[in-house]
């Protein structure tokens, strides 16, 4: 079924320019297993897929939330840890070979479905399946100080020299704020460490290690920022009510993610509730632009991985067909084509 | 398909649930915290982080008669107008940007 226009997916350097365009049949947007199965049901049609997804690593919710548990709902598998689950699929769609543009989130979408990317990248795509899950995990923001952020408040260490000589103060309970305290704890000039409650919930051994290494504010907020051309303190107030100013060149905010629909909220997609609606062929409203997965939302619509499985099929095969109208819907049987 | 919180969160309310919800949706009333059963995805991160172990799975909570009451109760955090509210809550589409809302369920209240 390999047409001869088609070959794997084209990365053209532009001589004058550093946007790197793809092209592609499909592009798959979320790499969580419904993304995943896509990509290896594209490849089965013969179409060449790439799949970009915001997470630095595939494997979407189950990688993310549990990739150590048992899932025991596949057809077939009675029980496969998360993190082998996401592994197979990976495996499965490679006799595809798909592109990963990982780490990555498609922005902005074209009428004629060019898709770019936060990074520039533009993806040149004859059918987009939407395969976003929950979405795009964004960080939670402090309660004080928007007008610092990208300027003295940050929701990540890229690097942690830039922190070199610096007051840093480290905001969150979970492994990352912990994570963060300790790394910056030999680079920085102090790291303080704050957190509304009493208990940390990431692992006790950096706890232990932090513990002696930075000032421990618990039971406490960051309430006020300060400073002129840069930032300089910020104000603490514990559960109590007390007051406390300390030196602050720099706040990082590690309070976790919520995830929403993010950019593709402004694709123009129409949504039922925060889902994205779907005819029986997973089509949306735009054209050549499907979705499959727990991001879809119709009535009785159950929230499944089964679902996204069969949805994504569904999506791809119409999409095979809408590139390239001599195929047929129906994509044949897998065991057809086995070597 | 839903996580429930029981009456263990009542004047605990230590919000570490609030803080993994992939979805942040679970709402801070005066004394307790709400998951919204129409937005929770079902992840059970929070049931992982609950200090006080207050929080159950929707399936695990209707075979247990003192959490099953805070399912039902749950809904009515959010489906019915709560004291002094002329307007019912609805599916605000995220705990952060609304804040706490300083108020609980008659149930909640009467505890």
């Amino acid at each position: 079924m390999n047409g001869p226009d088609r070959g794997t997916t084209r990365d053209r350097h532009a001589c004058l320019s550093f946007v790197t365009t793809y092209e592609t049949d499909v592009l798959i947007v979320g790499a969580g297993p419904t993304g995943l199965y896509g990509a290896y049901y594209a490849g089965f049609r013969g179409l060449t897929t790439t799949v970009v997804d915001v997470l630095p690593q595939p494997g979407g919710q189950v990688m993310a939330l549990y990739p150590e548990k048992d899932i025991r709902d596949v057809a077939g598998i009675p029980a496969i840890r998360g993190r082998d689950f996401v592994n197979a699929l990976i495996e499965q769609a490679a006799a595809c070979d798909p592109t990963y543009l990982l780490g990555r989130q498609a922005v902005t979408r074209s009428p004629d479905n060019e898709v770019t990317l936060d990074d520039g990248t533009v993806i040149r795509a004859r059918a987009i399946v939407l395969t976003a899950g929950i979405g795009t995990p964004t960080p939670r923001s402090l309660d004080c100080g928007a007008e610092w952020v990208g300027a003295g408040v940050s929701y990540f260490v890229l690097d942690p020299t830039v922190h070199a000589g610096q007051d840093v103060v480290v905001v969150g309970g979970g492994d990352s704020a912990l994570d963060w305290a300790d790394t910056l704890a030999p680079i920085a000039r102090s790291v303080t460490l704050v957190h509304r409650r009493a208990v940390f919930r990431g692992h006790a051994a950096t706890l232990d290690r932090v513990r002696t290494r930075t000032r421990i504010h618990t039971d406490t907020q960051v309430v006020a920022l300060h400073g002129t051309d840069r930032l300089e303190k910020a104000t603490l107030r514990s559960k109590t009510g007390e007051e406390t100013v300390i030196a602050a060149d720099h706040v990082i905010a590690a309070l976790g993610f919520i995830s929403d629909l993010g950019p593709l909220r402004d694709w123009g997609l129409a949504l039922t509730s925060r889902s994205v609606a779907v005819d029986r062929s997973m089509r949306t409203n735009l054209p050549g632009v499907y979705a499959a997965g727990d991001l879809t939302g119709y009535d009785g619509k159950v929230k499944l991985m089964s679902v996204g499985f069969g949805e994504v099929a569904t999506a791809v095969n119409h999409a095979a067909v809408d590139i390239d109208p001599s195929l047929t819907l129906f994509p044949g049987h897998s065991t057809e084509g086995a070597a | 398909m839903s996580y429930v919180i029981g009456a263990d969160c009542v004047d605990v309310l230590d919000r570490s649930c609030v803080e993994v919800c992939p979805v942040d949706c679970i709402y801070v009333g005066e004394r307790k915290s709400y998951i919204n059963p129409t937005a929770c995805i079902d992840c059970g991160a929070c049931e992982e982080e609950c200090p006080v172990s207050a929080i159950a799975v929707d399936r695990v909570a209707r075979r247990d008669e003192a959490l099953n009451v805070h399912l039902e109760d749950s809904r009515v955090f959010f489906d019915l107008p709560l004291p002094g509210r002329s307007e019912p809550l609805g599916d605000p589409g995220g705990a952060q940007k609304i804040g706490d809302l300083g108020v609980d369920t008659e149930l909640v209240a009467g505890l």
